[in-house]
């Protein structure tokens, strides 16, 4: 059975990623404390931190203790693996923290801060937002447009049809009034 | 005149997203990267379906319930 060697554990350390979310409708003066409180209990264990993320505030997928929206905090501390388990149960019973989640990163894990992402692909999908409706806009007009002069065309295929109808209505009067004078011509010999 | 029976791609095919971009480890705060992989009811594509290895698959399962959890993903729509 192999042993689990204390001693060696002690001294090696590794990065840990801790996940935090609280509500998004604390004051500021409690969102301090409460990040300073998470800060303090990871920091007692020997914690070194190396960056935080904070997202900011972010809608969550379902309701969380009636909270609909939360604020997010990644951080990054280097840490004794054998003082996790206590930093957790100090975490679970920590006053307005939603939720917090411990992860332990790959080898060769790159720290890449997704508020910035989040925020370059926010952009992104407003110009895509932009640009779907200018292209809606744009069908739009051109339908307009066509329209138009379809009903220009109509118009004048109306006109024109309607104009030769009176043409030959006048033809046919000029017509019947010249027979009529031929007919009450007296010279004419049939 | 005989027409051609119309035939659905064949899934078995496919190959795994994640292997031809050679990822090591997906990030459950990776949102944009396992959105292809959840339908709408907010479940795991079946790997029958979306061609990812076995490895990669477990990893992404992994990853979303971990989003999950925090609130990143809904379990249900």
């Amino acid at each position: 059975m192999p042993v689990l060697d204390e001693t060696t554990t002690e001294e090696d350390v590794r990065t840990y990623e801790f996940c935090v979310l609280y509500p998004s409708n604390l004051s500021q003066k409690e969102e301090g404390d409460l990040l300073k409180e998470i800060e303090k209990t990871i920091e007692e264990q020997g914690g070194k931190q190396v960056s935080k993320d904070a997202w900011g505030k972010r809608g969550l997928a379902y309701k969380i203790k009636g909270h609909e929206e939360g604020n997010f905090v990644v951080y990054y501390y280097e840490l004794d693996p054998t003082k996790l388990q206590e930093i957790d149960t100090a975490l679970r019973i920590t006053p307005n923290l939603l939720r917090h989640i411990i992860v332990k990163p790959p080898k060769g894990y790159e720290i890449t801060k997704y508020s910035e992402s989040y925020e370059t692909w926010l952009k992104e999908r407003e110009g895509e937002g932009e640009r779907k409706q200018k292209e809606k806009e744009e069908r739009l007009a051109q339908k307009v447009a066509e329209k138009a002069k379809r009903q220009v065309k109509r118009a004048a295929a109306k006109k024109e049809e309607e104009e030769p109808a009176k043409k030959s209505e006048t033809d046919t009067k000029k017509i019947s009034a010249e027979l009529d004078k031929l007919i009450s011509d007296d010279d004419l010999d049939i | 005149m005989s027409r051609k029976p119309q035939r659905r791609q064949d899934p078995r095919h496919k190959k795994c997203e994640f292997c031809s971009k050679e990822i090591a480890y997906i990030d459950y705060k990776d949102y944009p990267a396992m959105r292809p992989f959840i339908d709408y009811f907010g479940n795991i594509m079946n790997r029958y379906y979306s061609g990812i290895c076995l490895k990669h698959q477990k990893m992404l399962k992994n990853s979303v319930e971990r989003a999950r959890f925090m609130g990143m993903l809904s379990y249900r729509k």
